[in-house]
């Protein structure tokens, strides 16, 4: 039994499969959330966003996303990525209330110190990018994704990157400072990075990552080439849609996805 | 490979592996060349259009790449021909005409010729399926050096498994079969022998 989604080299099948390890780590956070909400006796718990993270998160992670993302079709891995820190990212930091940030990281201490130089958009855009990078590492996806460590690493990876790149757009106000064209060109830096990775697999000559190009095929005629085209495409269009979508909201009104932080 | 490069350089420390950095064969290749090469098939085949085919003059004067499969297979089988679809679609003319990618079934029943048409013309057009009765089939896999065919047993729904040879067998121009490709061999490999193979033997230097 796989207690994590990856590769195994085997035939894909759609039979339905267990990955018990994906569904633990679900329940400890849905846990470890609404507890936090009752020991800092949050003034709301904003059910809506942390459903929505925490649904997305079963759909990347589990069955069927999961497995065809860790071994089969590189369009899916990235469809992964893309859920994982365009969606996840600034939804987990959204279902805790501003209230509940405070409490995290009170003033003075070195949690609301690490927080606000993450808010910074330098911190933030490096550390983004040097992670979206180094998972697509060629050596990094074929090595990691055929270990249950490995692909669990590349998921968290991705899941913090989500939340480094949704930090300085969506932390309560108390822990940005950054105005409305601080917040644009950080956006505009984050679709940088992701160029990269995208870039290399629509235009390199063949297939850079080994797994992908050599794993059992999910629909015959769909072939490693074509799936590969997809993710690049789809890594570069759908993942700036939402940033550039966001800029555009940003300037007409403002930040309006920044909580207000409630002091006391 | 020149974008590839440019690309890597871009992203840093990008790992540009593969096997192509692995020791090549005595004559350069990447696959693995036969310690006794082995003579082509002579037996005369069903192509996917139902017509006769003679694979020995039908194949003359081309690198024949070899391949015993079936068309349920769910792993190598679609693997390797996509990944040779892919490349020989980015070779130049000049290997592309005098390459010959054979596909011979190993599970007969199942793969009538309009079968074998439809999934082999699925990943390229020019790919010859072929098929015919299991003895001749059984014997153009040892003329090949291959082992026998092994059918499984059939599950609830009929479906039944067939194990085969998993490697890709080279004939060069001349007639002989010289290079073998295991499964996980890459499209970059590939672009990197077919040309040597096409080469393969070199012409010999008119006397004067």
């Amino acid at each position: 039994m796989q207690w994590w989604c990856a590769a195994t080299g085997f035939p894909w099948t759609w039979t339905w499969q267990w990955y018990p390890g994906v569904h633990l780590l679900l329940i400890l956070i849905a846990i470890g959330w609404w507890q936090l909400g009752r020991v800092q006796r949050w003034s709301r718990h904003p059910f809506g966003w942390f459903a929505v993270a925490w649904l997305t998160l079963l759909a990347t992670l589990d069955w069927p996303i999961g497995k065809l993302g860790a071994g089969y079709l590189a369009s899916v891995h990235t469809g992964q990525f893309l859920l994982l820190t365009l969606l996840v990212g600034p939804a987990i930091i959204r279902s805790i209330p501003p209230d509940g940030w405070l409490t995290i990281a009170p003033e003075g201490s070195t949690r609301r110190r690490f927080l606000r130089t993450m808010a910074r958009p330098l911190p933030g855009l490096l550390t983004y990018t040097a992670l979206v990078i180094t998972t697509h590492f060629p050596a990094v996806v074929d090595t990691a994704m055929t270990s249950q460590l490995g692909s669990l690493s590349i998921d968290l990876a991705w899941l913090t990157a989500g939340l480094v790149l949704w930090w300085p757009i969506a932390a309560p106000r108390g822990f940005v400072a950054l105005g409305v064209w601080g917040t644009i060109g950080y956006i505009f830096g984050a679709t940088i990075g992701p160029t990269i990775p995208a870039m290399m697999m629509v235009f390199s000559d063949w297939p850079i990552y080994q797994l992908y190009e050599l794993a059992p095929r999910v629909w015959v005629h769909f072939t490693a080439n074509q799936d590969l085209k997809l993710a690049g495409l789809g890594m570069k269009m759908f993942g700036d849609l939402p940033l550039w979508g966001t800029a555009i909201a940003v300037f007409f009104r403002g930040n309006t996805m920044r909580g207000e932080l409630v002091d006391g | 490979m020149t974008r590839y490069a440019a690309l890597c350089l871009v992203a840093g420390t990008l790992a540009c592996h593969g096997k192509a950095d692995a020791p090549l064969s005595p004559q350069g290749f990447i696959g693995t060349e036969l310690t006794v090469p082995v003579s082509k098939p002579s037996a005369t085949f069903t192509d996917s259009r139902g017509l006769p085919f003679r694979f020995d003059s039908a194949t003359h004067d081309k690198v024949v790449l070899v391949f015993f499969g079936y068309t349920n297979c769910p792993d190598i089988c679609p693997v390797h021909l996509a990944n040779l679809a892919a490349v020989l679609d980015k070779m130049p003319d000049s290997v592309q005409t005098h390459v010959a990618v054979v596909f011979i079934t190993t599970d007969p029943a199942r793969d009538t010729p309009a079968v074998l048409d439809k999934w082999v013309h699925g990943f390229d057009p020019g790919f010859i399926g072929l098929t015919a009765s299991d003895s001749v089939i059984a014997a153009a896999q040892r003329d090949a050096g291959e082992v026998a065919t092994v059918k499984g047993a059939p599950d609830a729904t009929g479906a039944y498994p067939v194990g085969h040879a998993a490697q890709v067998i080279a004939y060069t121009r001349d007639g002989v079969g010289r290079v073998a490709y295991a499964p996980g061999t890459r499209q970059r490999d590939w672009a990197h022998d077919l040309p040597l193979l096409v080469a393969f033997p070199q012409p010999q230097a008119p006397s004067h």
